[in-house]
């Protein structure tokens, strides 16, 4: 499930696709998306947006999985945070993000934790993370 | 120069390490601990599990940290801290460790004596 869906993000980000986009820009054959469609729509990580006149139904990425990968961390969490595009402008930075969008950065943990503190971002919204090996990694020998 | 406060080194494991007495809060939860004073920690404040459920701490991100024993991804927490001896009483953001730690972040911009022959470890303020 995790594959389909970052490749869905890493194509369409937070924007809208229909079932025919995954046939035609991932290469996926119809039953396949039609089934990854189902399947992510049901366990909440796609959303389906309501239709608009006669067109195809259009579905968007859930922004809430983005803290959940992130919460579980791992080789998705850094899969995910490269098909959104963080690797290439944050790479060994920390970055706080609020669903797809990154809502402040740093390469060091510690200033970026008072400004999201100041802003009193700590709600469930905002999550942090470190994109690849941190430039100043948090260190502890024990 | 003076001593403004003295912490007894712990004594929960050897050789005894220093310890500074801190307190934790989270909503109504409060917890008073004695973090291990680790200068080889880059940080504020590592807490372990024990802390984490008695404040019942949500983690809101995972970073990537480095040890003796390699790379590993951590939790990390919103928490009230307050220190009276250093003037702290704010929110930091903690790491979840398998211990609780103080770290250079927090200990910087003071003056310290590790006296390793009275075990304790204690903050000087100019006279």
């Amino acid at each position: 499930m995790m594959r389909p869906l970052v490749e869905a993000i890493r194509t369409f980000k937070a924007g809208p696709f229909r079932s025919r986009d995954l046939t035609d820009r991932l290469g996926y054959t119809q039953g396949y998306a039609r089934n990854f469609i189902s399947q992510a729509t049901r366990q909440g990580l796609l959303i389906a947006e309501p239709k608009k006149g006669g067109r195809e139904k259009t579905f968007v990425a859930n922004a809430r999985i983005i803290r959940q990968v992130v919460l579980k961390g791992g080789k998705d969490k850094e899969e995910l945070l490269e098909a959104l595009g963080l690797h290439s402008k944050y790479l060994g930075e920390y970055v706080a993000l609020r669903g797809f969008t990154v809502v402040d950065h740093d390469v060091d943990f510690h200033m970026l934790g008072e400004r999201i503190l100041a802003r009193n971002e700590t709600g469930d919204e905002v999550v942090i993370t470190n994109v690849g090996v941190p430039k100043k990694i948090l260190t502890i020998e024990t | 120069m003076k001593v403004a406060k003295c912490w007894d080194f712990g004594e929960d494991e050897q050789p005894p390490w220093p310890t500074i007495e801190i307190t934790l809060s989270s909503g109504d939860r409060r917890a008073t601990i004695t973090p291990k004073v680790d200068t080889d920690f880059n940080g504020s404040l590592a807490i372990d599990r024990e802390a984490v459920m008695k404040l019942r701490l949500a983690a809101k991100g995972t970073v990537l940290i480095t040890s003796a024993t390699g790379y590993s991804e951590t939790p990390i927490y919103a928490v009230n801290l307050c220190q009276t001896e250093l003037g702290i009483d704010h929110t930091i953001f903690a790491i979840g460790a398998q211990r609780s730690l103080v770290g250079r972040t927090l200990l910087r911009d003071r003056k310290w004596l590790l006296d390793c022959k009275e075990q304790r470890f204690c903050l000087l303020r100019d006279s």
